[in-house]
């Protein structure tokens, strides 16, 4: 009853809407005439009849409903006052007699039903309003929901007692006239009637208990109260808003459920438990779901790795599904058992929410790979022999759901280009983390289809870091025993997983093509989703995926460089790890590709051999202790030795030298720089360059110098120190600090150096200053070696700068804190500095010392072929340098920049060059 | 560790040529001389353009000529075709700029290479046979009437400038 009617029935009352004194008997109605009629006398004769039935009616209409009537004071209670003779004959007339409804007349159930409806209006609704206007405090749920309902049942009651004491015995005699007129005499049909008549009637009322709440907020209150109730019992924490409401220890969870039951079949019970109602439970059952999936229960198992999807199954089957009939069943909703297909279709639905919770952190599990194995198994579960019992048959695995791959990749790989594939990330971190990828993926999917596509974008990735092949290389090197290379290792410039990896035993790969063995009654074909370029790979090895990164050309000239750069530093005369590491590569990308790299080994492996023989022979006159091989080539020699500083007691044991010796044509190209290495060391060198002619024949040493690895002592007027892992260079210019001979203040050069300089004995006195000028000139050495140097022995406060350039020995090491300051920023400088220097060129250094072939290239190419584009020139060099050019547009623009400064060349504009005239 | 490029010059011709012509020219690059240049047209690298200085001192000072070469499968074994794509007036080169030089004929040698094969044309600028010439008059001149040799030279020749004007 809207506003509006209410409104128009306070003015002209509605026979429904008011009981009070009928009016008939003070106004006769005087009946109408017919239309088509003419105007007769008010008291015509056919109008007798029937009013005097309207008469009748209305005396009993009113005595009638002023009997039923409701009670204005709710606190009174339905009365349960026996109907008086009269009213009897009143109901009895307007159900039973002629004064039954006929068409367009209001029949007492009617009325009675209005009456109600306005007594809830006007008395009842007002209470109700006020109770869910207010915002309702989750907290608050219960109790407002359990006062409507309380409210809503004694109402009901109030109505329903004199509808059910009053009006339906006159109903049931009606019907039961009826029937006998019809002569059924059926109970059942009279039944049915007095039921159609109790139905119709609850209707009404529950239709106006239901019109009287907010729908909406009463079914999310529901819902709410129901999720409540369902992590009450199964003790879920609940989270709201980020506040986790710690659930009290003792929940009596028997009391919670059957207050929960209660208050469903109440609300059931005064027709709330219809269609919100299941709507509120699909709502408070879903997001349970999603809780329990969160909560602890599900929680990735980080200590026993195990899956928990056995676990969440379960629940589903024993927790989740039960609750869902219990409340069905307290609301009466027909089917109350869940129906098989309905139970799988939950089970999958949990599973892939499961699954999807997972993924969404899925690179997180991946780089806390292998304490996150359980967090895997869950998207996986491997093996089902594993499982429990009988679930066997219904536990699905995450992946085999529909469209769970396809997630899976999607989301992973937003994630891994998120977080893994921008510059912040050092390519360590992104192998390492692809090598966790590989295993990961080796578990979820041992096929290998998803790490393909996932790994491609990584892949490519790598490839275009310039670091990726040099630490891949030099982390197969680490050795995991020696503590010094685990600690470079951790200190995240190498990958410690690599090292790992790579000592792993090997497993050699089955001969590997097994298309087309005809023989192998295991063949299976690829799997449905594998893309063409899918290629099973036999043994899950890391190793394979990280060689297989790149061409094998360019991976083998990396290989060259970096194992070139090793070998010369290696201390392990025997090569154990490196011959490993070439066995092993060799199996991967066949044998033929990888000679030079054999002769690399083979080259310091026979150098040690020759410098046995070498030294055999030179045995006589001096004894030394043996050596750590030292490069030398057939072109490409250094000097590995010792500066002598022994005591100056027995005679002092000359410096040594052993060599490496190494085949230009198969190394990279090595580190040359030419300066003159102490008098002492030179001689041995030429001693050694005799001998070796002599037992190879023909072949011609060429030392390079720059390339060794020396050891010193160094006496002081106070101490002395030794040094290891020197550059000759260094050696070198602290060595020019030792007197030279016949020179008293000047210097003259280290001819004749031998006998006297023997390890320099002491820098005699405290007099000997040089300055780098003077350094460079005796050494013939480049200034920046010099520097460098000078740097290196400050910092080891061997030298101190006098006047700035200008450097002096330090015989006593005073506390003085002049040095030391000086010596640890000089420190920090060299190791700056020696970081940069390696033993193979850079590609800068390659374009510098190639500079001039290029240049006359580019002369060449523009007097003849005439004015050409950058890009031209760049095409073309590259297809006409013996040895490739391995550098870009930039460089040509540079090389051709400082042409123009030599007035060789001039730009024509447009990138265009041509030969200046 | 044999340094065995070129040593196997049995089957596949090409690519031995190829590389061979590809050596000659890091070769060059690497020691250039004064006053020659060549370089491939394309990176097949049988045919070359060849830039030489006229010698000092000579009729041809201060001009710039440009030749072809073009090298057949069984080179070094046979000579290249060598022609003067610049107009010169000299007794051994006739008008379309044919060469008549004993290397490049039934002197040649497997030795030599396109550096020795431009050395000697650009001496043979200052040299040139008289005894087998091709351009009769530029023979005579060249004995007996210098000035009139250099101004017909002169009139001859064009700048590389001027040739490719004309090639367009």
């Amino acid at each position: 009853m809207d506003h509006a009617t209410l409104v128009f029935a306070s003015i002209f009352p509605v026979p429904s809407l008011s009981h009070t004194t009928p009016t008939p008997v003070a106004t006769p109605n005087l009946g109408h005439s017919e239309p088509g009629t003419s105007f007769d006398s008010p008291y015509a004769a056919d109008a007798g009849g029937t009013h005097r039935r309207t008469l009748r009616r209305n005396a009993a209409w009113s005595t009638a409903t002023r009997f039923l009537s409701l009670p204005k004071d709710l606190a009174k209670g339905p009365s349960r006052i026996q109907r008086p003779p009269d009213v009897d004959e009143a109901l009895d007339y307007l159900v039973v007699g002629e004064g039954a409804g006929r068409d367009g007349e209001e029949g007492i159930a009617d009325w009675y039903a209005n009456e109600a409806r306005l007594h809830f209006a006007n008395h009842v609704r007002q209470g109700l309003a006020e109770a869910w206007d207010e915002v309702i405090d989750v907290s608050n749920a219960w109790h407002v929901l359990e006062d409507t309902q309380r409210v809503l049942a004694q109402v009901q009651d109030l109505y329903l007692q004199p509808f059910y004491d009053h009006v339906l015995p006159f109903v049931e005699r009606a019907a039961a006239n009826i029937t006998i007129r019809t002569s059924k005499s059926n109970d059942s049909l009279e039944a049915e009637t007095v039921e159609a008549a109790k139905r119709k009637f609850r209707r009404d009322i529950h239709a106006v208990f239901a019109h009287s709440l907010p729908i909406a907020r009463f079914s999310k209150t529901l819902s709410y109260m129901l999720y409540d109730a369902a992590c009450k019992l199964f003790r879920l924490q609940v989270r709201l808003d980020g506040v986790a409401h710690a659930i009290p220890e003792h929940i009596d969870t028997q009391k919670v459920r059957r207050r929960m039951m209660l208050l469903l079949v109440g609300l059931n019970r005064v027709g709330l438990g219809q269609d919100e109602a299941q709507r509120a439970l699909a709502y408070a059952m879903d997001k349970l779901l999603d809780t329990y999936i969160s909560s602890h229960y599900l929680k990735v198992d980080w200590y026993s790795k195990q899956s928990v999807t056995a676990q969440l199954h379960v629940w589903i089957e024993d927790g989740f599904i039960p609750l869902a009939e219990l409340v069905l069943e307290c609301l009466q909703c027909k089917p109350a058992a869940i129906p098989p297909l309905q139970r799988k279709q939950w089970q999958e639905m949990a599973l892939t929410r499961l699954g999807r919770a997972r993924v969404v952190d899925l690179f997180d599990f991946v780089t806390n790979w292998d304490r996150s194995l359980g967090a895997v198994l869950d998207l996986k579960v491997s093996d089902a022999a594993q499982q429990p019992y009988n679930l066997i048959h219904l536990l699905q695995d995450y992946l085999r759901l529909d469209g769970a791959k396809e997630h899976l990749k999607g989301s992973f790989s937003q994630q891994v280009s998120r977080r893994l594939l921008h510059p912040g990330a050092t390519t360590t971190y992104i192998l390492n983390v692809y090598i966790y990828i590989i295993r990961t993926f080796n578990k979820l999917e041992p096929k290998g289809v998803m790490l393909q596509s996932v790994a491609r974008p990584i892949r490519k990735y790598l490839k275009e870091r310039e670091d990726t092949a040099r630490i891949i290389i030099s982390s197969l090197l680490i050795d995991l025993n020696d503590e010094t290379s685990v600690k470079v290792a951790s200190t995240g410039e190498l990958s410690f997983d690599i090292a790992c990896e790579m000592a792993k035993p090997f497993t050699q790969a089955e001969d590997a093509d097994d298309e087309a063995s005809w023989n192998d009654m295991n063949w299976q074909p690829p799997p449905y989703d594998a893309s063409p370029e899918y290629k099973k790979s036999k043994v899950e090895d890391v190793i394979f995926f990280l060689l297989t990164l790149w061409d094998r050309d360019d991976f083998i000239n990396e290989l060259k460089n970096i194992l070139g750069d090793h070998l010369l530093k290696c201390q392990d005369p025997e090569f154990r790890k490196e011959i490993r590491l070439l066995e092993l590569i060799k199996i991967r990308l066949g044998e033929d590709k990888l000679q030079a790299c054999e002769v690399m080994l083979r080259d310091v492996l026979e150098s040690r051999r020759i410098n046995q023989t070498i030294r055999k022979a030179n045995d006589q006159p001096q004894d030394h202790p043996p050596q750590t091989p030292e490069v030398l080539g057939p072109r490409t020699p250094r000097p590995r030795r010792t500066d002598p500083t022994t005591p100056l007691v027995k005679l002092p044991p000359g410096p040594a030298l052993n060599a490496q010796i190494l085949s230009s044509f198969f190394w990279p190209i090595l580190r040359d720089e030419t300066f003159r290495v102490p008098a002492q060391i030179e001689s041995l060198q030429q001693d050694y360059e005799s001998r070796f002619e002599r037992i190879k024949g023909m072949r011609k040493l060429c030392w390079m110098n720059a390339l060794g690895d020396s050891r010193i002592t160094l006496e002081f007027d106070d101490r002395a120190e030794d040094f290891d892992h020197l550059t000759p260079w260094q050696v070198s210019v602290v060595y020019a600090f030792q007197p030279q001979p016949g020179e008293e203040e000047e210097e003259e050069e280290e001819e004749e150096e031998e006998a006297t300089g023997k390890g320099r004995g002491k820098a005699k006195s405290e007099g000997i200053t040089r300055s780098a000028e003077q350094l460079e000139e005796m050494l013939d050495m480049d200034e920046a070696l010099v520097q460098q140097a000078l740097a290196f022995w400050v910092g080891k406060s061997v030298l101190r700068e006098v006047v700035p350039r200008t450097y002096a020995v330090i015989e006593r090491l005073d506390s003085s804190t002049k040095d030391s300051d000086a010596a640890a920023a000089a420190q920090e400088i060299a190791q700056v500095q020696a970081a940069q220097s390696t033993t193979v060129k850079s590609q800068t250094d390659l374009l510098n010392e190639r500079k001039d072939v290029y240049m006359s290239f580019i002369t060449g190419m523009l007097t003849n072929q005439g004015n050409m584009p950058v890009v031209r020139v760049l095409m073309m060099m590259r297809m006409m340098v013996q040895g490739g050019f391995p550098f870009g547009a930039e460089e040509v623009r540079a090389l051709l920049g400082e042409m123009e400064e030599a007035e060789k060349v001039v730009p024509l504009g447009g990138d265009v060059w041509g030969i200046r005239k | 560790m044999a340094l065995s490029t070129g040593a196997r010059t049995n089957g596949s011709g090409g690519a031995t040529v190829a590389q061979r012509l590809q050596k000659e020219l890091m070769d060059i690059m690497m020691k250039p001389t004064p006053g020659i240049t060549a370089f491939p047209n394309d990176e097949n690298m049988t045919r070359w353009t060849a830039t030489i200085d006229g010698p000092e001192s000579t009729p041809y000072e201060n001009l710039v000529f440009k030749l072809s070469m073009e090298f057949g499968a069984t080179y070094p074994y046979a000579p290249p075709t060598v022609l003067f794509k610049t107009p010169i007036y000299h007794p051994n080169v006739d008008f379309s700029g044919r060469i008549c030089l004993d290397i490049l004929k039934d002197k040649w040698s497997a030795v030599y290479n396109i550096g020795t094969v431009l050395l000697s044309l650009q001496s043979l600028l200052g040299e040139p046979n008289n005894s087998s010439p091709l351009n009769g008059q530029a023979a005579e001149l060249w004995d007996k009437d210098m000035d009139e040799f250099k101004r017909l030279v002169l009139a001859r020749h064009k700048t590389p400038e001027e040739l490719d004007a004309d090639g367009l």
